[in-house]
């Protein structure tokens, strides 16, 4: 049964419910007061009667005749039922013998009438009776005339209270009929109405289920249903976002299996090729010579990337101790190293560094120096300048290296962070790069909380920024 | 005349081994190391087939293939990933067959091979010093005088000259030329090598490699 149903069928059930018992209250009120306005009338109709027989009395003590009696009571009767012609009112009037002395009665009177058991003189006692599909009120009393009782009975047809009843009973049936059917009709729309927000959410559910989680519930109700729909699309917002993020991660390590498996079975192919061929074929001692050579070479290229990716998972997962260091000494000490290998090819390393004293890790420090002075010589042509400068920009600390060489083409500058990315293939395979120094660099800025920046115009040099942002300036000053 | 064959492969290492493999079965190459040398060299030249690897410099592998599709030239790619994706592009974009690195050279040979027959392009004679084989005819002589071998020593043959001066082991003799559901036991390559090296007298050029197989040796 559907939310909407249940709503419905209890509302029409407990409308009929509540609306049949206040009619029938109210018609069975209405009647029975009518029916005491009846019996009132009929009591004091029978008083009249009965104060106008006392008034006689005095005058029928003096002829004391039966005759002279019912001649009296037919009389008083018979002016009674005149007064009252219009009205199915009746007379009866009986001796303590059980005869009649008067009776206008178009109907047969009861042999058994209970009112007349213990029923005192000056008493009016009153009974109901059906009879012949009609309901009477018979209201009898016993008036001592001579010392002889005479029943006196005065009879009132009351049908008419009971068929006022019925005829409201009808009238109540149709009127209730056509309000069912007026509330079913207005509580049909009511219901629908109030349970067309929850179809929607329904909806929508099933939608973002399917996998469309961009989709949102449109409403703008202000009720509980409509915070509901509210908190319903934040949620689906932040599944969503939290299913992008995830094929965004997905995607990520896609291209790292995709990069890594080439940069793997480059090398392979290499090592492999050459093997066989000097395994299976009839070479000479150049080609000896030259397969070895390749051999070697390809597998010292592997055992370099295996090292840098062995790096990589580790900087992800390891905590690191960051202590006080100052970056100009770490600089110094490694600057020997670096110009060793610059002037292998006529390069000069230039630097201009302000004292900073930083939480660093030294080691991680180093790595990121030489993977960037690396890549700047890579980049570099004979002559050039690599520059590595230092300094304080408020309370950041700046790191740069500066080069003059080719530069990184606009398209891959947001991706060179990325494990294998290499801008330029050919350019890095012969330089042995797997394009995994950045990844690392990234790694290390990380877990020292710093960023990195890069600016680089095509054919005019890159610069490689890491900022530190430690929080407060210490061991500044220029020097 | 023998086979022209360009190789589009930027890893210098990779391009000269398959340069020695195929020259060592008499094939010839031309080596390019990114797309537009390629190009260029196939507008100057014309080329029996294609060896094109996908990520090269200058102009992709993909892209480079739909440039010269009007020369008809039967494409092999080759490719590092071994994704679903790359093999259906190559393919629809026209290429006949294509190889996931790293493999080995026998199978680039066959691959190879099986283009080149596809496209008409296989030898019909065959000549290895004396032996004359005609490959149309499935006839083989010596100074014009014919030999008489059985069927699986024809193809044992044919194989050998195919893979000149590289040794197959015997149980990819057995494969090449029984059938891959031949289970038969490899002193049956042995068997049939010894009555070639009779007929034909190569004693001394059907070498028998240790721990290998055996080669056709010039």
């Amino acid at each position: 049964m559907k939310f909407w149903h249940k709503i419905y069928l209890s509302s029409i059930l407990s409308f009929v419910f509540i609306f049949n018992a206040a009619c029938i209250m109210v018609i069975e009120r209405n009647h029975s007061k009518m029916l005491q306005q009846e019996i009132n009338s009929g009591i004091s109709q029978n008083m009249n009667i009965h104060s106008s027989v006392n008034a006689i009395v005095p005058t029928l003590r003096i002829y004391d005749s039966i005759d002279y009696e019912k001649t009296v009571l037919t009389n008083i009767a018979k002016e009674f039922v005149e007064k009252n012609v219009d009205q199915h009112t009746y007379m009866d009037i009986m001796n303590d013998k059980g005869q009649s002395i008067f009776s206008n009665t178009d109907f047969k009177m009861p042999s058994q009438r209970e009112e007349l058991d213990k029923l005192a003189a000056d008493e009016i006692k009153y009974i109901l009776r059906d009879i012949d599909g009609r309901t009477l009120l018979f209201t009898t009393n016993i008036t001592d005339i001579n010392h002889k009782n005479y029943v006196f009975t005065y009879i009132k047809d009351i049908s008419l209270v009971y068929q006022e009843r019925l005829a409201q009973y009808s009238f109540f049936i149709r009127v209730g009929m056509a309000a069912v059917l007026l509330y079913m009709i207005i509580m049909f729309f009511i219901s629908r109405g109030l349970t067309k927000p929850i179809k929607q959410l329904n909806q929508t559910a099933q939608i973002i289920a399917k996998g469309n989680f961009s989709e949102r519930v449109q409403l703008k109700s202000k009720d509980e249903i409509g915070v509901l729909a509210r908190n319903f699309n934040d949620m689906a917002a932040v599944v969503e976002d939290k299913i992008n993020e995830l094929e965004l991660h997905n995607q990520e390590k896609q291209r790292f299996i995709n990069n890594f498996t080439h940069e793997l079975k480059t090398p392979l192919t290499s090592i492999i090729g050459y093997a066989n061929f000097l395994r299976i074929s009839k070479y000479n001692k150049e080609q000896l010579l030259d397969g070895l050579n390749v051999i070697y070479s390809e597998g010292k290229r592997l055992e370099s990337l295996s090292l840098k990716l062995m790096d990589l998972i580790l900087l992800q997962g390891d905590q690191y101790q960051l202590e006080k260091h100052d970056l100009v000494a770490i600089i110094a000490e490694i600057k020997s190293t670096m110009e060793l290998k610059a002037r292998e090819k006529h390069v000069t390393i230039a630097t201009d560094c302000e004292k900073g004293s930083l939480l660093l890790e030294k080691d991680l420090i180093k790595i990121v120096i030489f993977n960037l002075v690396d890549n700047a010589l890579k980049a570099s042509a004979a002559e050039q300048i690599i520059t590595i400068r230092a300094y304080w920009r408020g309370s950041r600390y700046v790191l740069e290296v500066i080069d003059q060489g080719i530069g990184i083409p606009k398209e891959h500058q947001d991706k060179i962070f990325e494990p294998f990315y290499v801008a330029d293939k050919s350019r890095t395979r012969g330089n042995n790069g797997a394009g995994l120094g950045l990844s690392i660099c990234q790694s290390i800025a990380r877990i020292h909380h710093a960023i990195f920046e890069v600016s680089s115009e095509e054919n005019q040099g890159t610069t490689f920024r890491l900022i530190f942002d430690q929080g407060e300036r210490e061991g500044g000053g220029i020097q | 005349m023998n086979k022209k064959i360009l190789i589009v492969e930027d890893d210098i290492h990779i391009s000269n081994i398959i340069k020695m493999n195929l020259n060592i079965v008499n094939y010839a190459t031309t080596e390019v190391y990114d797309g537009l040398a390629a190009l260029e060299a196939i507008e100057r030249e014309t080329f029996d087939l294609i060896l094109l690897d996908v990520m090269i410099p200058k102009i992709d592998g993909f892209e480079l293939m739909s440039k010269i599709q009007r020369h008809r030239i039967p494409v092999i790619f080759l490719t590092a990933k071994n994704s679903v994706y790359d093999k259906v592009t190559g393919l629809k974009l026209g290429a006949d067959d294509y190889m996931v690195k790293p493999f080995e050279a026998i199978e680039l040979l066959a691959r190879i091979e099986t283009v080149l027959r596809r496209y008409g392009k296989e030898e019909s004679m065959m000549q290895f010093q004396d032996v004359q084989v005609n490959i149309d005819k499935r006839e083989v002589t010596i100074h014009s005088q014919p030999v008489e071998l059985t069927p699986k020593e024809y193809d044992l043959l044919v194989v050998l000259l195919k893979n000149k001066n590289i040794a197959l082991s015997r149980e990819q003799f057995l494969d090449k030329v029984w059938g891959g559901d031949y289970f038969g036991e490899t002193r049956t390559v042995d068997m049939h090598i010894k009555s070639l090296r009779k007929k034909l007298h190569l004693q001394e050029n059907i070498k028998t490699i240790y721990k290998i197989g055996y080669r056709l040796e010039d």
